[in-house]
């Protein structure tokens, strides 16, 4: 067996860091990356499908009702200033305000949910009509799952930050649940545009 | 030495271990637990690394045995040994099991277990994450097999096209089966994609800069970035195809404006690089044995990585030439052709860099050095009709016959089951501490070697002749059978060389000669462990000041001291770099990713049968995943133990 002669020692390197020094946040930009890439396909399918209508929405459908979704654009990219304060907070470990900041993003989250539900009816078309009421419910429902995978780890995370088996390591993971949060909330308002504005001008 | 490492001084007041005393720390710190319960709770890359092998091996075995009866249904015009619906689906399985089930996982499974060895670290970044990966390709492999032995294996070819595997013309559960088979294995290899990158990019040595990485590692760092942008897309496609026959939705249903094409677009998108999923780690294994077995570092290593990269991009630029024959215009396929050709460039370039390689040391011709040889002569032949059918008038009169099948089983075995075999003998001994027996291994590669093209040059010619695939018969009077019956020989031939490998194994685990750490004289870090490694892989984190680390240093290698040895704690370094930047706890054995992928097979099998499997699945997915993520028990004192001390 090869022997060691020690050059260096690493004691003193920290335990607890942020950003891109931290494995933790490469896996959450590898799963954006992977969930990006699932939301993208839905919308080129979006367009391809397109092509198959001369008219979009196909005769006898009526085009989406827009207030509801576009209140839920609005809070999406709102969330985002609660969330950058998290973030921020979790940075300087000051855990009072990450609670704080997290409550809010999770009451958010919730109000999104529900919204997102009356986003599908406001869709005006079942996805069993034809295919462009499937694949408009193709990008809405693929954007849900990720939404309510997120509510649910959110509140299961606000809890620990009360709880007192929280772990200074967790603010790390308050960080990293900002960087996901961004994605999520962000990428909804191009996958808006494509499902409730795109039949007005297609 | 170069001062890639910042020189920190002791922490005062704790005395410096003696080099045996950390060795017996660590061997309590990282020590497996027993029983079954342990083996269940195993989170250690190289103990999760082996069942994968072994697993996706079985189902080489498998696919093989459906290979084997299919050519012996073929031997002879108008044989009656497996009807037309038997043959749909063992066509099906074969593919669907050679693709999905062996050949991307062994190449995952390969990769994480060596992976982590070859850059100097104790194991994969996200170790939990990891063996829930392995547990949903288990679980989806075992579910295809199981569904299949009830008469429910799917039948519409490994790609599943459309309209023949939608609702309308295959009811019944069997394409749902392919459907969700796909879901399981996508997800392990995104798994495992996500696992390798973050791996690759944050626990590499300290002074492992990218440009002194080890081109196997490169080869698994492209492969795991394409199978990152690849993977989606037949999730997605498979998602589609299980909502139209499930719920009635209309992707591919042209008859309320949907579209059979998108079908092929998106499974392509994917299909296409998938065969460069499997191929680029074949490069990697290719690189280490020829430096291994010429005693020299490979030729042009710049290039061997850029062109590695270039096949990463250029793989996704080639998809349509799988639709040549749909009336895709002209000029796009015109493009698509040049594409095909294109991608010949960066395989040139690595052959000629082997080429020169080995021209410049002396070659020993140990077994793995046959294979790569082998794989050289075989991916030509491949490669050379992958050229031919890329132009869209061959293509057209050579489509759907058994040219295809030649061509494509010259670029899978040569390219990638060849480099594989020389893998299996190369890292045979550090993964067991034993060597295979080189005499049997001769009669392995030969008969292997002889058979495959005993097998499969015949089946240009019957392609050329007309003959169609995925037919289960043909009539004397097609003059076919003679062609046909070779085929098959080679095929016996081929089990035959199996089975010597088996026997090699089975001997070598009782009787081989015990093999040392380095029993090859190779150069990258994985033989600086003992074979086999240790849980903790190595002692000290080794520091590396060149490509060939062990030819540098072979008697001792530079290290860093200071990881703790009562808790399990690996290091984290910077990503172009590798500059030593923090320590990151391990987390203790867990049997929570199993519980998981349990959650995970139940939200996917129901959802086969009823759209509320996504209600209950996504219920007791949600459980799991607090019970794996709740801070407690050991980890959470150890945990604390370190942020109170740091
Ligand atoms: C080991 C010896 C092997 C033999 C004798 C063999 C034989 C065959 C035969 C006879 C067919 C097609 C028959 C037909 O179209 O009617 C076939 C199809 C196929 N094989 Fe193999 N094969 C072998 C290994 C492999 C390997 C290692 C891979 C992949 C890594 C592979 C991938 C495929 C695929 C994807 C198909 C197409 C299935 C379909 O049409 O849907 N095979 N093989
Ligand atoms: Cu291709």
């Amino acid at each position: 067996m090869t022997g060691f002669r020690i050059v260096a020692n690493v004691t003193e390197l920290p335990t607890t860091t942020f950003g891109h020094r931290s494995p933790m946040w490469w896996g959450t930009i590898g799963f954006i990356v992977i969930e990006g890439s699932t939301l993208f396909i839905c919308a080129i399918s979006y367009f391809y499908l397109r092509r198959n209508f001369l008219n979009w929405p196909p005769e006898g459908v009526f085009r989406p009702a827009l207030t509801v979704a576009t209140v839920q654009a609005a809070l999406m990219v709102l969330s985002n200033i609660p969330m950058a304060m998290v973030d921020r907070a979790a940075r300087r470990l000051d855990l009072r305000a990450v609670r704080v900041g997290m409550v809010v993003c999770t009451l958010l989250a919730l109000v999104m949910c529900v919204l997102r539900a009356l986003e599908f009816e406001a869709l005006n078309v079942r996805w069993d009509s034809n295919a462009y009421g499937t694949v408009a419910w193709a990008v809405l429902t693929a954007h849900a799952t990720l939404l309510l995978l997120e509510t649910l780890e959110s509140l299961v995370f606000t809890a620990l930050l009360f709880s007192p088996n929280l772990e200074q390591r967790d603010l790390a993971g308050a960080s990293d649940n900002a960087l996901y949060w961004y994605f999520l909330t962000l990428v909804w308002i191009p996958l808006y545009a494509i499902v409730f504005l795109s039949p007005y001008v297609m | 030495m170069s001062l890639t490492v910042p020189a920190v001084p002791h922490e005062p007041g704790r005395a410096p271990e003696s080099a045996a005393e950390v060795v017996g720390r660590l061997e309590d710190t990282w020590r497996a637990r027993p029983g079954l319960r342990g083996w269940l709770s195993s989170v250690d890359h190289k103990s999760i690394g082996k069942r994968y092998i072994i697993t996706a091996f079985v189902f080489f075995l498998l696919g093989g045995i459906e290979a084997a009866v299919m050519r012996a249904q073929l031997a002879r015009p108008e044989n009656g040994l497996i009807g037309p619906d038997a043959y749909n689906q063992i066509f099906t399985m074969h593919g669907t099991t050679m693709m999905f089930l062996f050949a991307v996982p062994v190449m995952d499974a390969v990769g994480l277990y060596l992976v982590p060895l070859m850059i100097g670290g104790r194991n994969v970044a996200f170790p939990r994450l990891n063996a829930y990966g392995y547990w949903v390709y288990l679980f989806g492999g075992a579910f295809l097999y199981v569904m299949f032995f009830l008469n429910t294996g799917p039948d519409t070819g490994w790609f599943s096209y459309v309209p023949l595997a939608g609702p309308e013309f295959s009811p019944g559960k069997r394409v749902d089966v392919w459907a969700q088979t796909v879901t399981f294995t996508e997800i392990s290899a995104l798994v495992a994609s996500v696992e390798l990158i973050v791996t690759i990019f944050k626990t590499r040595a300290p002074g492992m800069t990218l440009n002194r990485m080890p081109l196997y590692v490169w080869s698994m760092l492209v492969q795991s970035f394409m199978v990152l942008f690849a993977m989606p897309w037949v999730a997605s496609a498979s998602m589609f195809l299980a909502m139209d026959r499930l719920v009635g939705t209309h992707f591919f249903n042209p008859a309320e404006g949907g579209d059979a094409l998108l079908w092929q677009h998106l499974f392509w998108f994917f299909g296409h690089p998938e065969v460069y999923i499997i191929f680029v780690p074949a490069l990697g294994f290719v690189s280490s044995i020829v430096a291994t077995f010429t005693r020299r570092p490979v030729f042009g290593y710049p290039a061997m990585v850029l062109s590695m990269v270039a096949t990463g991009f250029l793989a996704f630029g080639l998809w349509v030439h799988h639709m040549f024959v749909t009336g895709i215009p002209q000029l796009g396929a015109s493009f698509f052709t040049a594409a095909s050709m294109m991608i010949a460039i960066p395989s040139g370039v690595q052959i000629f860099c082997w080429i020169a390689t080995i021209w410049s040391g002396r070659p020993r011709f140990a077994v793995p050095f046959l294979f790569v040889l082998g794989f050289v002569a075989l991916f030509l032949i491949g490669g050379f009709t992958g050229v031919m059918i890329a132009s869209v008038p061959f293509d057209t009169q050579v489509h759907d016959t058994f040219f295809i099948v030649a061509h494509f089983h010259y670029v899978l075995i040569g390219g990638a089951v060849f480099p594989l075999f020389g893998a299996f003998y190369y890292w045979f001994p550090k993964v067991t501490g034993r060597m295979l027996d080189e005499r049997l291994g001769r009669w392995n590669f030969w008969l292997f070697f002889i058979g495959m093209n005993v097998t499969f040059f015949p089946m240009h010619e019957l392609g050329l002749l007309g003959m169609p695939r995925r037919v289960y018969t043909y009539l004397p009077e097609t003059g076919w059978g003679g062609l046909n019956l070779l085929a098959s020989i080679g095929a016996v031939t081929i089990a035959v060389s199996v089975v010597v490998f088996l026997v090699n194994v089975a001997r070598s685990l009782r009787v081989g000669e015990a093999a040392g750490a380095n029993p090859w004289g190779a150069d990258t870090l994985e033989w600086a462990a003992t074979s086999p490694p240790r849980p903790y892989n190595f002692a000290f984190t080794p520091v590396v000041e060149s490509r060939e680390p062990m030819w540098q240093h072979p008697a001792e290698l530079p290290a860093v001291e200071g990881l703790r040895t009562d808790v399990r704690e690996v290091l984290v370094t910077t990503l172009l770099d590798a500059e030593p930047d923090s320590r990151h706890r391990h987390p203790e054995p867990t049997i929570w990713p199993l519980i998981a992928a349990i959650a995970t097979a139940v939200l996917f099998i129901t959802l086969i049968f009823t759209p509320w499997g996504a209600v209950i699945g996504t219920v007791l997915l949600f459980l799991a995943f607090v019970g794996w993520a709740w801070p407690r028990g050991k980890d959470h004192q150890e945990q604390l133990m370190i942020e109170a001390e740091s």
